[in-house]
């Protein structure tokens, strides 16, 4: 039975709209996938050897052990946005002679092969040879790698619950919470006590029997939860959400934008991808972190512009890049309504500006970092309103691509609404203001490079209408082909 | 409404030599075919036969190769102008999922100048229609039936008093209870509101009854052209049976 249902899944592969048409972006995601792997791989081979020197006098393990619990919460929490599980079509299986059993052992079978499955072992597989070659007693190793490997595969399972049933996940989530705040204020050093409990799994070796307990558990649970939902009324017909309305009436003063503004509101508030995208251009505000904080950039203005046009334009670019797709379920309506393409668009345009103004607010804290960096950010916030927000929205009409909102995005299997062009589009966002600092920088000084890129913002709010006539002009001009993309369901 | 009757005979809608092709193939060819206002105008085919092609081009949803259409004298390939009289639901492709059926019908009625006292005055007639199934339900259009959902998408075709009004297939899917209210609501917008309709229907029954004109598509092209009588259903019959 397992053979025909791989038959099916490699039909539904193989035939579906996008593999065939998109070889470019399957090639990208395998270059994605190869990149990630690569650098867990190279992380797995010279962790040993650095935790070595960066913790003098500690046992490397010792280290890992330390945080692995960092480790594991990361895991879930990316999962839990990022992977999405693997739905087959059952409602065909229901109503013919196959056992319900083999159906759903086959779909958590399926789970377990997924890419964030294998990601960890890239780590994990090269620590331990490592750790083999130090002379670490053998059963240990393999015992605390096993460990690894089932604590890996009970996420995997918690996650599916975490995703289908609220009542789990709040109770998770209340968890979590709770452990961050008694770790914070110091009430009870959780993470050291979890630590301990990870050294003592490598100690001990027959506490592996922990993790397998745990995973097999998650695992018959899972599959309780699925067995007892796997009828129609339950899990396939769509589960109805309910209903928090409210009136948005604030949103008025925009006039005659408002309709789609308040449309827009509710959109990102109530379907999933949307959703993803918000919480991704969150984490886009921490990126100064990883640029302001390292020596090296210091020198390299010029990469410490592109951090500070990220800070500030995370949802910017995120958003706005995927403009008419976010309509593409309901762009035939749009398209035979009493409406106006220049509202449309100005309304999305708003709504950037708004982010990226509610992000520089945010970034506030990176003063720390010095006046520079802040003036940095602060020009980088009106690029993005001034210029990328244009181009962000020029890129959007050669994107189209449909999408289903309320699917959430699957890492490196879903290209819902993303294709070349797109990467294409996003270069001029990203080297465009490196340059326009750069020159100045190298020609006069720093502050001439933040004046200079502000002044480019500027200018480009003043020529607002300039700019949204040309690109209204270039959406009407691609009016039927769009139509024609979003039809096709992808 | 204050509509005049004597306008009735004058053409609201006028097809020129259109015709659409993909790829070499002629999907639709109609040379020429005239609705005047106020015309409860019924398009019958089989599958494949051009009928949903036509309502696309008379939306302006895809691009004629040929011909044109004028929409009170607005050419729709070429102009916007016939957008604010203009409605039509034509699949749910015309809802907005995340939307409730209230939140619905008010932003239709935002992009059509209703403010929100306009839109309840007019859904409060749909009572009946709704059958308590649509207002208050505290749910997303998603999640509606089928049926419930074509519900809510015709009536938000009413929104805003418009002249041409554009249904597919609408009897589809609706319980009996709404098929029958909604053949009373058809009859009623064509003859009293002058309002010039038009719907396209594989149930022959209910476009002879509704309709005063029936069109038969076949492979693109006009077969048949009648006025709706007694005789018409039987001349129907006869014709898809061949």
């Amino acid at each position: 039975m397992f053979k025909r249902f791989l038959s099916l899944e490699w039909k539904q592969f193989s035939r579906s709209s996008y593999f065939q048409k998109g070889l470019a972006i399957k090639i990208l995601l395998i270059f994605a996938a190869l990149y990630f792997g690569g650098s867990f791989l190279v992380l797995g081979t010279t962790a040993f050897f650095i935790l070595e020197d960066v913790f003098p006098g500690q046992d490397p393990l010792n280290v890992v052990n330390n945080y692995l619990i960092f480790w594991f919460l990361i895991d879930m929490a990316y999962r839990y946005f990022m992977q999405q599980l693997p739905v087959m079509n059952i409602k065909p299986y229901m109503i013919i002679p196959i056992k319900r059993e083999t159906v759903i052992h086959y779909l958590l079978g399926k789970t377990t092969v997924s890419f964030f499955n294998f990601l960890p072992l890239f780590f994990f597989l090269p620590f331990s040879i490592v750790l083999l070659f130090q002379g670490y007693a053998p059963i240990q190793v393999i015992a605390w790698f096993f460990s690894m490997l089932f604590f890996t595969l009970s996420i995997n399972y918690l996650n599916f619950l975490l995703n289908k049933n609220d009542k789990i996940f709040y109770t998770i989530l209340t968890i979590l919470v709770a452990g961050v705040a008694i770790e914070y204020y110091n009430i009870y050093p959780l993470a050291e006590k979890a630590g301990i409990f990870f050294n003592t799994i490598y100690e001990k070796w027959y506490a592996v029997l922990i993790p397998l307990l745990l995973m097999v558990l998650l695992y018959r649970k899972t599959y309780s939860f699925i067995r007892k939902g796997f009828y129609l009324d339950a899990e396939i017909s769509k589960k109805t959400e309910t209903v928090k309305t409210s009136e948005l009436n604030w949103l008025n003063r925009f006039g005659r934008i408002a309709p789609f503004l308040k449309n827009d509101v509710r959109m990102i508030m109530r379907n999933k991808r949307p959703k993803q995208v918000l919480f991704m251009s969150g984490l886009f505000l921490f990126y100064g972190l990883i640029f302001y904080t390292q020596e090296t950039y210091q020198n390299m203005p010029a990469f410490l512009a592109f951090a500070s046009m990220f800070v500030t334009g995370g949802f910017l670019m995120s958003f706005g890049q995927l403009v008419p797709s976010w309509d593409s379920e309901y762009y035939k309506l749009l398209m035979s309504q009493n409406i106006p393409y220049r509202e449309y668009l100005e309304s999305k345009w708003l709504l950037m500006v708004v982010a990226v103004l509610i992000s520089f607010v945010l970034s506030t804290p990176y003063i720390y970092f010095g006046w520079d960096i802040f003036g940095m950010i602060a020009a980088g916030a009106l690029f993005n309103v001034g210029l990328n927000s244009f181009i962000t929205l020029y890129g959007g009409v050669l994107n189209r691509v449909p999408m289903e909102l309320n699917v959430k995005a699957k890492a490196f299997s879903n290209t819902q609404g993303f294709n070349p062009t797109q990467l294409l589009i996003a270069l001029p966002k990203i080297f465009g203001p490196m340059l326009i600092f750069y020159i100045p920088y190298k020609l006069i000084n720093f502050e001439a490079g933040i004046i200079f890129l502000a002044l480019c913002g500027l200018a480009g709010i003043v020529f607002k209408n300039f700019f949204l006539n040309k690109i209204e002009k270039i959406y009407q001009k691609n009016k039927y082909k769009t139509i024609a993309a979003f039809d096709e369901k992808a | 409404m204050k509509k005049p009757n004597s306008t009735k005979t004058r053409k609201m809608i006028h097809v020129n030599n259109l015709s659409k092709s993909y790829n070499g193939t002629t999907v639709l060819h109609i040379d020429n075919l005239e609705i005047p206002k106020g015309q409860s105008f019924g398009l019958v085919g089989n599958n494949g036969a051009g009928k949903t092609t036509f309502f696309s081009l008379l939306l302006d949803l895809i691009q004629p190769s040929s011909g044109n259409i004028t929409n009170n004298e607005v050419i729709v390939n070429e102009s916007e102008a016939w957008k604010p009289f203009t409605s039509s639901f034509i699949d749910e492709s015309f809802l907005i999922g995340y939307l409730t059926a209230e939140e619905y019908f008010y932003f239709i009625g935002e992009l059509r100048g209703q403010n929100k006292s306009d839109v309840d005055k007019l859904l409060a007639k749909f009572e009946d229609f709704f059958h308590g199934e649509i207002l208050q339900q505290k749910k997303y259009l998603r999640d509606l039936s089928k049926g419930n959902q074509k519900k809510a998408g015709i009536v938000a075709a009413l929104i805003g008093n418009p002249d041409v009004i554009i249904l597919d297939e609408p009897f589809a899917n609706l319980d009996p209870t709404t098929q029958i209210r909604l053949k009373q609501l058809i009859k009623e917008l064509a003859s009293e509101k002058n309002i010039t309709i038009l719907i396209s229907s594989h149930d022959l029954i209910h476009v002879t009854e509704v309709c005063e004109r029936i069109v038969v598509l076949d492979k693109g092209e006009t077969v048949k052209d009648i006025k709706t009588s007694e005789a018409t259903l039987q001349e129907l019959e006869a014709y898809f049976s061949r």
